[in-house]
């Protein structure tokens, strides 16, 4: 790219004197690599009067001849529906370009058709066609016959490839002399059925005669009076007066009940249609449509009972692929703090220094820390995923399984969201429109695991299955995301569903990750993940440190951190959890890292990693920390979630959603324990 | 009709994805994503932001990227007086 570097301004004078290129096109066809290619370096960006929409000029010099290049902004028609589409619709109806060079995407070139019958039917005579992107339309196995095209449009036609340069040269040369004068055309206009057709002629009669004539295309301002194109309905009555414009709209409702609604859909489908027709006269296909690799894959990955099971397949992939690469680098790291603190130990002669420092916030901070690059892999893992398109699937999968749970469709969005973080999820629900979907979204929510969850999970599954990481940890997710459907079919017994506007989704082609994209991706997602470290869970560690050892060290049993567990103990000891678990919980809330750092503290991760797990492993069973790693992930919402349900649905669902996601979690932790106990685990 | 009506009437009905409605009226998947547009820039749906409140994430300042990524696009049917008729 070359727009960056160049703030030439181009002098008043000499604009005045020169001819004027406009670019008009889709969004994403080319138009600014076409308009650097014709500029070069010489460019300005400004804004278009009183607007913050980017204004792009540029002189074009073609045999020692200069022009003005104005870039529009990309539009799919011209109607008055936003200001891009204002922009340069009055850019083309005030006549100020001497050349409209209508730039169209081969590879879907219908769409682009639309606009480009819109240019004509104002009116413009000067139109040049850059049919840009053809490499691509080639690879789709899409040719054109170009001088049919040219014949049929009645405007000249110039294949491009923009992004390599090729055509650029003669689009210049013809661009230059049709500003000159030298090409005549006659653009091709749609035709429309009969009853349109008689009250275009109708209006155009009433409108002939009058200033309009001189200023417009007639026709033009008839279809867009039909269409009720409330620009022109202002600017013609000011000419014609209420009399006639009354008149006007008398015909257009009487239309509108003979079609049935607006007419600007009519319209709409007869110049697809117009469009469709003049197509298959210079568009060749070759070669079989054959079925797309992409489309393959989405066969599966989006079937409704595949999709499922790919969803967690993926999730298991990913996990696997976290779980053998990371595990030695976690060792590794963690065996370097407990070193480290052990280094340190032998600096500090205060004990209860050196305690604080060690135990706690090496040891607090150093194990949650020794999780980095799990959290890095995990999140190149799901930038991966995302980049590929993938996402897009597990939505489609998602939001079909939802609206069989009795959740509005639109509540995927929330849900995908929550798997990176819950407090934007939250905010998502506002895309709801209906009161009680958004409550009953709000209140499953919690139950997806989020990245600060999914570290928990990989902790606990790290430690106590050696041989079913991956497994363990997707079965976590299994459960919760099952529990979140429950839920929302058990709650939504209780509310009235509302009534949610259709909606569709497209999805893109899949792509290969870009390695760089991802990790530059990962470390922002991670860095927000040290910095947690170094503040919320800096201070967890200490607080948890302190309550751990004082008035008496732990395992005397006069710590408050035991005092304080024990008071829970007797409840959590239903689903086989001990007071160092409830202690842990009760931290989690604050940020659910925590449940790591107390453990890292409690069991002394001064000891070497090995240390640490064999210590657990005698206090836990397997079971105990499947337990503990479900109701970490099921159990209150972290403080920041809490949060944002309570701004976006206040106090009295705050509360109810903590409320329920631990009696949810109570329940869910009992049962599991006493079955895991049956079955022998 | 049209196909631009057909597009819009399988939206109503609740179809979800434009590769459904592509096998649905037998046309490409471009095509109906250019459909798609077309309906959009008449006003009758209307694209969803997706990951926006990420944008507006009270905690956006010190997160600044647990936010997932959809690709893709989601349009929905606007309510209007004047359309849907
Ligand atoms: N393959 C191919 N890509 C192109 C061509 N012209 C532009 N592009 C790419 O299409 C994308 C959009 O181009 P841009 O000029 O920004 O489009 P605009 O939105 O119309 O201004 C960019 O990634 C370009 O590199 C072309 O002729 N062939
Ligand atoms: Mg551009």
């Amino acid at each position: 790219m070359v727009s960056c570097c160049s703030v030439e301004k181009v002098p008043e004078e000499k604009k005045e004197s020169l001819k004027v290129i406009a670019l008009a096109g889709n969004p994403n066809v080319g138009k600014t690599t076409i308009f650097n290619a014709l500029t070069g370096l010489r460019q300005h960006v400004g804004n278009w009067p009183g607007v913050t929409v980017e204004k792009k000029e540029g002189i074009m010099k073609y045999r020692e001849k200069e022009f003005l290049v104005v870039d529009l902004p990309g539009t799919y028609s011209l109607t008055a529906n936003s200001i891009d589409e204002l922009i340069a619709r009055n850019f083309i109806l005030s006549g100020n370009a001497d050349v409209v060079v209508d730039i169209v995407d081969a590879s879907c070139l219908m769409r682009n058709l639309f606009l480009t019958m819109e240019i004509f039917e104002m009116g413009v005579k000067k139109v040049v066609i850059a049919l840009n992107k053809i490499d691509i339309a080639r690879k789709r196995g899409v040719r054109f016959d170009v001088k049919k095209m040219e014949k049929i449009l009645g405007v000249p036609v110039i294949p491009t490839n923009a992004k390599e340069g090729a055509g650029v040269e003669e689009l210049k040369r013809v661009i230059a002399n049709m500003a000159e004068g030298k090409i005549t055309t006659n653009p091709v206009i749609p035709v429309y059925e009969e009853p349109i057709e008689r009250e275009i002629e109708h209006i155009s009669s009433l409108l002939r005669g009058t200033p309009l004539e001189e200023m417009y295309n007639i026709r033009w301002l008839a279809i867009k009076l039909l269409t009720r194109d409330q620009e022109v309905i202002k600017l013609v009555l000011n000419y014609l007066g209420p009399g006639k414009m009354d008149e006007i709209l008398k015909h257009i409702s009487e239309l509108e009940v003979h079609y049935k609604r607006s007419l600007d859909i009519v319209i709409a489908n007869q110049k697809y249609e117009f469009i469709d027709k003049l197509m298959h006269q210079f568009v060749i296909h070759f070669g079989e449509v054959k079925e797309t690799f992409s489309d393959q894959i989405d066969r599966v990955l989006t079937h409704p009972a595949y999709g499922i099971l790919g969803l967690l397949g993926v999730f298991y992939v990913l996990f696997k692929f976290v779980f053998t690469i990371g595990t030695p680098m976690q060792e590794f790291l963690d065996n370097t703090f407990a070193s480290f603190g052990e280094f340190v130990a032998g600096f500090i002669g205060n004990e209860a220094v050196r305690g604080l420092i060690v135990e706690g916030v090496i040891g607090g901070v150093g194990s949650v820390l020794s999780f980095f690059p799990l959290v890095f892999l995990l999140f190149i893992a799901m930038s991966v995923l995302e980049d590929s398109g993938y996402m897009a699937r597990a939505a489609v999968v998602m939001e079909r399984i939802m609206r069989k749970f009795g959740l509005p469709g639109k509540s995927f969005i929330p849900m995908v969201l929550a798997f990176g973080c819950n407090v934007p999820a939250i905010m998502a629900t506002r895309t709801l429109e209906d009161e009680r979907d958004r409550i009953l979204t709000m209140l499953i929510n919690p139950l997806v695991p989020c990245s600060a969850r999914m570290v928990v999970i990989t902790f606990l599954a790290g430690a106590f299955f050696s041989d079913h990481k991956a497994l363990m940890a997707v079965s976590i997710y299994a459960i919760s995301l099952f529990l979140a459907l429950l839920s929302a079919l058990i709650l939504g017994k209780f509310v009235i569903k509302g009534e949610e506007s259709p909606f569709v989704i497209e999805l893109p082609e899949y792509s290969l990750p870009s390695w760089k994209v991802a990790v530059v991706h990962s470390w922002e997602r991670s860095k927000e993940f040290l910095r947690k470290a170094g503040t919320i869970i800096l201070l967890g560690s200490v607080a948890i440190w302190y309550l751990s050892n004082y008035p008496e060290p732990i395992g005397s049993g006069l710590s408050y951190a035991e005092k304080l567990g024990k008071v829970f103990e007797p409840f959590t000891m239903l689903m086989g959890l001990d007071w160092k678990a409830a202690v842990s919980l009760i931290f989690g809330i604050i940020a659910k890292e925590n449940v790591i750092a107390t453990y890292g503290i409690i069991y002394g991760i001064g000891e070497s990693e090995e240390a640490l797990i064999s210590l657990m492993q005698s206090a836990m069973t397997g079971l105990q920390a499947f337990v503990l790693a479900l109701v970490t992930t099921l159990y209150i919402p972290c403080i920041a979630t809490i949060g944002a349900i309570r701004a976006e649905g206040g106090n009295k669902w705050a509360l109810v959603a903590s409320a329920y996601n631990l009696m949810l979690a109570s329940a869910v932790g009992v049962l599991v324990y006493n079955i895991g106990l049956l079955l022998g685990f | 009709m049209g196909k631009l009506d057909d597009v819009l009437e399988l939206i109503k009905e609740g179809v979800r994805t434009s590769k459904e409605i592509a096998e649905r009226l037998d046309l490409t998947v471009e095509e109906v994503d250019g459909i798609i547009k077309i309906l959009e820039s008449l006003g009758y749906v209307e694209k969803v932001e997706m990951s926006s409140s990420c944008q507006s994430c009270p905690l956006k300042k010190i997160c600044p990227g647990s936010c997932i990524v959809f690709k893709g696009s989601l349009y929905e049917l606007k309510k209007s007086d004047k359309k849907g008729t």
